[in-house]
């Protein structure tokens, strides 16, 4: 079980696991060392699940997709919007969720651990790690959007 | 409505502002005025959240039928800390995934596709009534 950052605006309470490393827009990337160096699993953090709503369908690329940064990984369909997932990373997509098929909203009811998405087989990791964000700057990042989004209400 | 022969009480959603709980009380007004008008009665969700003394001797006298636009499940739960019984529980999202082309859009007024969801969703619970109704007279025949 990863160790949280935890905050609570108006009445939600948003985590930040500890153990990754996330994208600006609210992706999470977990490397997977020591077992697998060169790939890493990505997710949606617990803001972004939250914010988006109730999952109604998820669509990742298909095993063996190339990608490259930015390029398009998946889309999340909610009740309230459409969630398009670039990719964090470049690569080959090796792992999607099966679960994503039959329970989508595993992304609502486990962000950081059963919600994951896909696993990508990295092939320029170290220098995709660098754009990411260290937990602790996402967290500071999410934290002032959500007191943005309250001030919207 | 006949009283006499009300035999579930629907309660939808107040999901104001948003398409999923749009859809849940059309859904319930479909249910309710046109396809089982006899044998439902509507429950605004909001005159349980005020605890309104008639709306709560419905749920004392029969079950309930909830219909939810969200997993937060409002209505059902409101029923159940009403002290009802909630016979059947329907989300909207779990009817939308089975009918992915049916995306609902529009607040104030549906878009086509939301109201043919509205329209499954309401012919699916009425067609659970009607089963449901069907054990009854089997067993009252036993």
């Amino acid at each position: 079980m990863p160790e949280y950052l935890e905050t609570t605006v108006d009445k939600f309470t948003f985590r930040v696991a500890k153990d990754r490393l996330y994208t600006p827009q609210g992706a999470w990337v977990f490397w997977m060392k020591p077992e697998s160096p060169n790939r890493v699993r990505i997710g949606l953090a617990d803001y972004l699940q939250q914010r988006s709503g109730d999952v109604a369908f998820a669509t990742v690329k298909p095993v063996g997709t190339k990608l490259a940064v930015g390029e398009m990984l998946g889309e999340i369909e909610t009740i309230k919007t459409m969630v398009e997932l670039p990719s964090p990373v470049s690569g080959t997509v090796a792992e999607v969720n099966a679960a994503l098929d039959v329970t989508p909203e595993v992304v609502n009811q486990d962000p950081y651990d059963k919600g994951w998405l896909a696993v990508i087989e990295t092939t320029a990791w170290e220098a995709d790690r660098a754009k990411l964000l260290e937990p602790e700057a996402y967290f500071l990042a999410m934290q002032a959007e959500a007191k943005e989004e309250l001030k919207k209400l | 409505m006949n009283p006499e022969k009300t035999r579930v009480v629907v309660v939808p959603c107040s999901g104001i502002g948003k398409p999923f709980g749009t859809v849940s009380r059309e859904a319930a007004y479909e249910l309710c005025e046109e396809l089982r008008p006899e044998s439902t009665r509507l429950v605004a969700l909001a005159k349980l959240v005020l605890g309104d003394a008639a709306a709560r001797e419905l749920l004392a006298q029969y079950p309930a039928v909830t219909i939810d636009g969200c997993k937060q499940m409002c209505a059902s739960k409101m029923v159940k800390q009403s002290g009802g019984t909630v016979a059947h529980e329907v989300a909207v999202l779990d009817v939308f995934r089975r009918h992915k082309e049916l995306k609902p859009e529009g607040i104030a007024e549906l878009n086509e596709a939301g109201r043919k969801l509205a329209r499954v969703l309401a012919e699916e619970v009425a067609a659970s009534l009607d089963s449901s109704e069907q054990t009854v007279k089997g067993a009252s025949h036993v």
